[in-house]
């Protein structure tokens, strides 16, 4: 029982890094229907950003996380400023121009930051706390705790805001949405860097838990992704909840099969997936003719 | 009933710093196809023009043409003294044209009321918008009642009404609307033309795009009759309502 909680408390831990990167995913496919497939590559850069920030330049972890994830938000920019003139125009080459964006990026952190990767120790040097006979990492509650921050704030920014009610009716309806008066582009930039800021927050918290390389973004990406699916693609509760389900997942797998553990986790996520393809919280909005 | 005053101006009066919104030689080609060709006409404050056509007569392509919403690929549109040519379709609302596009396009994921306010984007969400917002429930009741549903799912009609209340939240001058009537019963329509004269008799100046003749003679003081991209016929709407052959074509008679 105590083994099962203590992978459960690891699980979620890590799950709470996947939900953040599966909401970058969705905020900018329900904003612009577009899987962006540079994100799993601009948590890895926030990764290495604030380790940098955090270790080279002695900046506090907060401080060095905040740095961080102004750096790839300005990124998120860039990307969605390059790509502006395709959209609704060649939506194929919009997405192969994500994965390009990717494989530059991979690119820059070796040039960077070279190809032997760092660890990162933890922030929080205090020992693991004893609740119940489980002993739990308190980086691990500093992680879920901003995760669930991030989450909370990212709601609250999307259902009482004028521009989080803007970019969502942009997803909705572009030319409804211009004919409003709003700015289509620089609401879908908006979507952009902020779905950029939360991969490098999941970057920069997931430092000290993984080992920090340029294939960090494949790994958290392609979990953060299945994470998106599996909650429903574009839906925030979905992101979250897909995340700590593929986080306990994983933490269980690799707790049982050892070498098999990705195996194990994407079969049945798989099988998930084939019951129920819309994910968890899928399609919610109701259209009537 | 009190009419709800839903414009910058008065009631009955227009605005006062209202203009006259001219369309001269506007044409729009789709690659080699030319949709619209050379049309002109002008809308003066608080008048009302009407565009009736057939299916691919140029009508929404005007329509959008003149929004922005499609290139124009020549033609000059005036506000007054002011050139709306370079103006881009997000600004138009700024210039007080507010928009109710063909098919309704509500926002079908977010609350009525959310749908309304966000009509009022190009405003400063304040007390005054929620005086608009209560005339706006004043002139369509069940958005009131209705406001925490999600838009998606309301029927056609209601869709219909919430698509001209959002563009009312912007208080236009100017209001373009793009077959309000499609798809809906002959009770509904009746409820839609009631609702134009309303705003017209406030001084609310309207371009009306229709394939329904009956509604936009109704609606409208002047009208425009359009066929494959040119304007075929022009006069008030009582002379074009008596031509023997618009009311053959278009009329049904």
């Amino acid at each position: 029982m105590q083994e099962t909680l203590q992978t459960l408390v690891g699980g979620l831990s890590l799950g709470a890094v996947y939900a953040l990167v599966a909401m970058g995913f969705s905020l900018v496919y329900r904003t612009m229907g577009l899987v962006n497939f540079a994100h799993a590559d601009i948590a890895m850069i926030g990764a290495y950003a604030a380790s940098t920030f955090y270790l080279t330049s002695k900046m506090p972890f907060v401080v060095a996380m905040v740095v961080a994830i102004v750096v790839t938000g300005a990124i998120g920019l860039v990307i969605e400023r390059v790509l502006r003139p395709l959209e609704n125009k060649d939506f194929d080459l919009m997405l192969i121009g994500t994965i390009g964006f990717g494989i530059v990026l991979q690119a820059v952190a070796i040039l960077i930051w070279g190809t032997t990767g760092r660890a990162v120790p933890s922030p929080v040097r205090s020992a693991p706390l004893d609740v119940f006979g489980v002993r739990v990492r308190t980086y691990d509650l500093l992680v879920m705790a901003v995760a669930a921050f991030a989450v909370i704030g990212l709601a609250w920014f999307l259902a009482r805001t004028k521009r989080g009610a803007a970019m969502q009716a942009v997803a909705m309806d572009h030319e409804a949405a211009t004919a409003v008066g709003i700015n289509v582009g620089r609401s879908n930039a908006l979507a952009f860097s902020i779905g950029a800021g939360l991969a490098a927050l999941a970057g920069g918290l997931v430092g000290p838990m993984l080992y920090v390389d340029a294939s960090l973004g494949g790994a958290l990406g392609i979990k953060g992704f299945a994470a998106a699916m599996l909650g429903g693609f574009g839906s925030i509760p979905g992101a979250v909840v897909g995340g700590l389900a593929i986080g306990v997942l994983d933490s269980y797998a690799a707790g049982h099969f050892q070498g098999y553990s990705v195996l194990v986790t994407f079969l049945v996520f798989t099988a998930a997936i084939m019951i129920r393809p819309m994910g968890v919280f899928g399609e919610r909005t109701v259209s009537r003719a | 009933m009190k009419i709800p005053s839903l414009l910058p101006g008065k009631r009955a009066t227009a605005p006062a710093h209202a203009a006259t919104l001219a369309v001269d030689d506007l044409s729009v080609h789709y690659g080699g196809v030319c949709a619209v060709r050379s049309i002109d006409f002008s809308i003066a404050p608080g008048e009302s023009v009407g565009i009736i056509g057939a299916n691919g007569a140029g009508k929404t392509s005007t329509l959008k043409a003149l929004m922005g919403l499609v290139p124009r690929s020549g033609g000059r549109i005036t506000l007054g003294e002011r050139d709306l040519g370079k103006v881009p379709a997000r600004d138009m609302v700024r210039h007080g044209i507010g928009y109710v596009p063909e098919g309704r396009h509500v926002f079908p994921g977010l609350p009525v009321e959310k749908n309304l306010l966000l009509g009022a984007y190009a405003r400063r969400w304040d007390d005054e918008t929620r005086a608009t917002l209560a005339e706006v429930h004043e002139l369509f009741p069940v958005l009131g009642e209705m406001g925490t549903r999600l838009a998606g799912a309301l029927s056609g009609g209601q869709q219909q009404m919430l698509a001209i209340g959002r563009a009312l939240m912007a208080r236009p001058r100017i209001l373009l609307l793009d077959e309000p009537s499609m798809g809906l019963s002959p009770k509904l329509v009746s409820g839609i033309l009631d609702v134009l004269l309303r705003l017209r008799e406030e001084g609310l100046s309207l371009l009306l795009v229709e394939q329904n003749a009956k509604l936009t003679f109704g609606a409208t003081s002047h009208c425009l009759v359009m066929e494959n991209g040119e304007v075929a016929m022009t006069g008030s709407a009582q002379e074009l309502s008596r031509d023997e052959r618009v009311r053959r074509i278009y009329l049904g008679l």
